[in-house]
C-alpha cells in the first residue's frame, strides 16, 4: 500500500502540471457565448510529447493515465482525454483520436464527435471501432459544455477489435470516474475562490459555518471518489471501477446543486467558468446508468447476480 | 501508487484472523453485543489481550525495550481492522496499545514508564481518559477541573463526563487545569491518576451505545502525588496533540461496517430479498462509502509509514469514516428491521448500537468539518 507516486509517475505529473498551467488550457469566453471552449493547441502538445502514451507504459500505467485525466478535467478548456489515454492504448494497432466512446448504443448525441476521428462502440458483443468518414458527423448545441455530435451508426466502416469488452468497459468506467472527480474539483476550486473573497453581511461568504460545512463535505467526498478511482485504475477490475464510478456519480448531484448555489448569479453567466465543469459533471454523472446502473454492476460483482 | 498488499501484509492479516478464530469462544458475539467499554468485553479483554502479548500480537509496533518489536505501522494498522472487524476483543485496551503506550514512552518519567507500560504490554492494564467536562465538549480547552499544588501533591477537584471505562479502568489520563493557571490551552495539564485514590467517585450513564460505557467521574479533593504528573505543568495541549497525531485516525470502524454489510446481505440472500434493485444499489452505496473511508484512512496511515508530517488528511478520513458507519446502520435498519431486535444476529445489533457514536465520540464531525473548512479549505474563520 502506497500513497506516494514513483518518480516517473511524479516526473509526468510535473510535466502535465506544467502544461495545465499554461495560457491555452485557461478560461476565455467563446465568440459567440458558446458554452464549450474545445482546447486544441493544448490536445496537440499532450499528444505530440507523447502523454496519451502512458498506460501501457509499465512505470507509468493506467494510475498515472487515470490522474492525467483527472487533472486535464480540471481545465477550462475540454481536451478529448479520458478515451485517449485509457481506452485506445488498450484497443491495439491504428486507432485514431481524437476518440469517441458510445456504450450499448446509448441513444443521443456523443460527447467530443465533432472532433473525433475515430469511434468506438462498446458493448456486451463486443468492441467495434470506425475511423469517423469527413462529414459523417453532425454537431449539435448542447447545453453539457462538451462539443458534442450525432452520427448515423450504420455510416462507419467497423471492424471488431479483438479485445475484452469487459476491460474496456472498466477502463471506461475508470476514464469517467477520473474525469467526473476532475471536474467536480476544479468546480469547487473556483467557488472556493468566490466564497474566500466575496463579502456579504460584513464577511465572507466562505466564513458562515452553513457554507463551509457543505464544502467541506464535498471534499471529502471528492477525495473518497478520486481514491476510489485511482485504485480500480490499478487493479482493474469491474467491482472496484463500479464502486469508483457510482460513488462519484452520485456525490456529484448535491455537490453541483452546492457549487452554484455558492456562486451565486456569478456562477450563471458565461463569464465565469463554473459552468464549464458543473455543466459537464451533470453529463458525467449520467453516463452508463448513471450511479443506480454502476452500483448493480458492483452489486452483481460482490454479492453474484440478482 | 500501489493499492496492492504486500505478501508480507497479506500473511500477518492471515495470522491474526486466524487467531482470533481460534482463540475468540462460540459465544463471543454475546460478550461483544454491548460494546468495547461493557464489563463483560472489559473483563474478556483481562483473558484474552495477555494471549495476544504472548502471541506478540498486543504491541507489536512498540520499541524492543517495552515488549514490542518495532514492527511497521501497517501491521499496527492491519492488526486494529482484524480486531474491530470482529468488535474489539481488546476492550479498552486499544487505547493502551495506540497512544498511551507511546505517549507515556515519549513524555513520562522513568518510574511512570517501569510503573505502566510493562502492564499495558501484557494485557493487564485498563485506563479511562478523563477529557471532557459538563462545560467542555468540543471546546475541550475550556476544562475546568483543577488541580492545586500543595507540598508534595496536588489537590484535584472537578468533574469529567463521557468517561468511556471509567467503570473498570484502574488508571485514568486525566486532563486538569493547574493552580495559578488562566485557563485555556496554555495552562493544562496531565496526571495519571489511580482510579482508587480516595475522592473520586464514579457514576455510570445509561446510554444508547452500551451499558457501562460512559460515566461520569467526580473529584472531590483528591490528593494525587506530584510524581503522577505527566510532562510539565502547561504541556498537557502539547501531549494531547502528540497523542491524537500518534492515533490520527480514530478506530477503523469501516471494517466492521463492511463485515456486518456482508452479513446483511447475507441475510438478504437467505430470505430471497436481495434481488429488488433498490436494495442492491443501497447496499452498494454503502459499500463504496466504506471503500471511501477505508482509502482515506489508508492515505493517513501511508503517510505515518511514510514519516511525513501530519496533514489534514485525517480530519478528511474521520468524516468519510463517519458517512460510511451511518450507510450501513441506514441500510440494514431500512431492510432488516427485525435484525435489530431480538438475539438472533447480534454482531448486527452491535455494529448498529454503535454507529450512533461515529460522529460523536473523539471530535465531534462538526469540528472535524470546521477542521476541513479553514484548514485543508483554507476559508476564512467567522466573526
Amino acid at each position: 500500500m502506497r500513497f506516494g507516486l514513483n518518480e516517473d509517475q511524479s516526473t509526468f505529473a510535473t510535466v502535465l502540471g506544467q502544461m495545465l498551467g499554461s495560457p491555452e488550457a485557461g478560461f476565455k469566453t467563446v465568440e459567440g457565448w458558446g458554452r464549450n471552449d474545445y482546447g486544441a493547441a493544448l490536445d496537440a502538445r499532450l499528444e505530440e510529447n507523447g502523454f496519451f502514451e502512458a498506460a501501457p507504459e509499465a512505470e507509468l500505467g493506467t494510475v498515472a493515465a487515470a490522474l492525467m485525466v483527472h487533472e486535464v478535467a480540471q481545465a477550462p478548456v475540454c481536451i478529448e482525454c479520458a478515451a485517449s489515454a485509457l481506452v485506445r492504448p488498450f484497443l491495439g494497432g491504428e486507432v485514431s483520436r481524437p476518440l469517441a466512446v458510445v456504450v450499448d448504443d446509448a441513444p443521443g448525441a456523443i460527447r467530443y464527435l465533432p472532433q473525433a476521428r475515430g469511434l468506438v462502440a462498446i458493448s456486451a458483443e463486443g468492441v467495434r471501432y470506425a475511423d469517423l468518414p469527413d462529414n459523417a458527423v453532425r454537431p449539435v448545441e448542447s447545453l453539457y459544455a462538451y462539443p458534442m455530435g450525432e452520427v448515423d451508426m450504420t455510416i462507419p466502416d467497423w471492424c471488431e477489435i479483438a479485445v475484452d469488452p469487459a476491460d474496456m468497459r472498466v477502463l471506461w468506467q475508470v476514464a469517467l470516474a477520473a474525469e467526473l472527480t476532475g471536474v467536480l474539483k476544479a468546480g469547487m476550486e473556483s467557488v472556493l475562490e468566490h466564497v474566500r473573497e466575496r463579502k456579504q453581511f460584513g464577511q465572507p461568504l466562505g466564513a458562515f459555518q452553513g457554507v463551509q460545512h457543505r464544502l467541506a463535505t464535498a471534499s471529502v467526498e471528492i477525495e473518497g471518489a478520486k481514491l476510489q478511482m485511482l485504485k480500480a485504475a490499478q487493479s482493474r477490475s469491474a467491482q472496484d471501477a463500479a464502486a469508483a464510478l457510482g460513488y462519484t456519480q452520485a456525490i456529484a448531484t448535491r455537490i453541483i446543486y452546492d457549487l452554484h448555489q455558492f456562486m451565486g448569479a456569478m456562477g450563471m453567466t458565461l463569464e465565469h467558468p463554473l459552468h464549464r465543469w458543473s455543466y459537464r459533471a451533470k453529463l458525467l454523472k449520467a453516463e452508463m446508468g448513471g450511479s443506480a446502473g454502476a452500483y448493480l454492476t458492483y452489486a452483481t460483482e460482490r454479492w453474484g447476480a440478482a | 501508487m500501489d493499492f496492492t498488499w504486500t505478501a508480507e501484509d497479506a500473511a500477518y492479516r492471515a495470522r491474526v484472523r486466524n487467531f482470533l478464530d481460534r482463540e475468540l469462544p462460540d459465544n463471543w458475539d454475546e460478550i461483544a453485543r454491548h460494546g468495547p467499554g461493557s464489563p463483560e468485553q472489559t473483563e474478556f479483554s483481562l483473558e484474552f489481550c495477555p494471549k495476544l502479548a504472548a502471541e506478540g500480537l498486543l504491541v507489536p509496533h512498540w520499541p524492543e525495550e517495552w515488549g514490542g518489536a518495532a514492527r511497521p505501522p501497517w501491521e499496527h494498522f492491519i492488526l486494529g481492522e482484524e480486531m474491530w472487524r470482529v468488535g474489539e476483543p481488546r476492550g479498552a485496551q486499544y487505547m493502551n496499545v495506540n497512544w498511551i503506550g507511546p505517549v507515556l514512552m515519549k513524555y513520562g518519567s522513568e518510574a511512570q514508564k517501569k510503573r505502566y507500560i510493562p502492564e499495558m504490554a501484557s494485557g493487564k492494564a485498563i485506563w479511562c481518559q478523563g477529557f471532557s467536562e459538563p462545560n467542555a465538549g468540543s471546546d475541550l480547552a475550556s476544562l475546568q477541573t483543577r488541580a492545586v499544588r500543595d507540598g508534595d501533591d496536588y489537590v484535584v477537584n472537578g468533574q469529567k463526563i463521557w468517561t468511556s471505562y471509567a467503570g473498570l479502568a484502574t488508571t485514568c489520563f486525566l486532563l486538569v487545569q493547574t493552580s495559578g493557571a488562566q485557563g485555556g490551552r496554555s495552562g493544562i495539564a496531565i496526571f495519571l491518576v489511580p482510579m482508587d485514590t480516595p475522592g473520586i467517585e464514579v457514576r455510570a450513564i445509561p446510554s444508547l451505545i452500551g451499558h457501562g460505557d460512559i460515566h461520569e467521574v467526580f473529584f472531590t479533593d483528591v490528593r494525587v502525588p506530584a510524581s503522577c504528573r505527566l510532562g510539565e505543568e502547561g504541556e498537557g495541549w502539547t501531549i494531547i496533540s502528540y497523542a491524537l497525531a500518534n492515533e490520527r485516525v480514530g478506530i477503523p470502524r469501516y471494517e466492521m461496517g463492511t463485515h456486518e454489510l456482508d452479513a446483511m446481505v447475507s441475510e438478504l440472500q437467505r430470505r430471497g430479498q436481495f434481488s429488488d434493485s433498490v436494495v442492491r444499489s443501497r447496499a452498494a452505496a454503502a459499500a463504496a462509502a466504506c471503500e471511501a473511508a477505508r482509502l482515506q484512512v489508508y492515505r493517513v496511515v501511508d503517510g505515518r509509514a511514510r514519516g511525513l508530517a501530519p496533514g489534514n488528511e485525517s480530519n478528511l478520513a474521520r468524516l468519510a469514516v463517519v458517512a460510511a458507519e451511518h450507510a450501513v446502520a441506514d441500510f440494514g435498519m431500512d431492510f432488516l428491521p427485525d435484525c435489530f431486535s431480538g438475539s438472533k444476529h447480534l454482531s448486527m445489533l452491535s455494529h448498529h448500537e454503535r454507529a450512533i457514536v461515529t460522529g460523536i465520540a473523539a471530535g465531534a464531525a462538526e469540528i472535524q468539518l470546521n477542521l476541513v473548512a479553514r484548514r485543508h479549505l483554507n476559508l476564512p474563520k467567522g466573526a
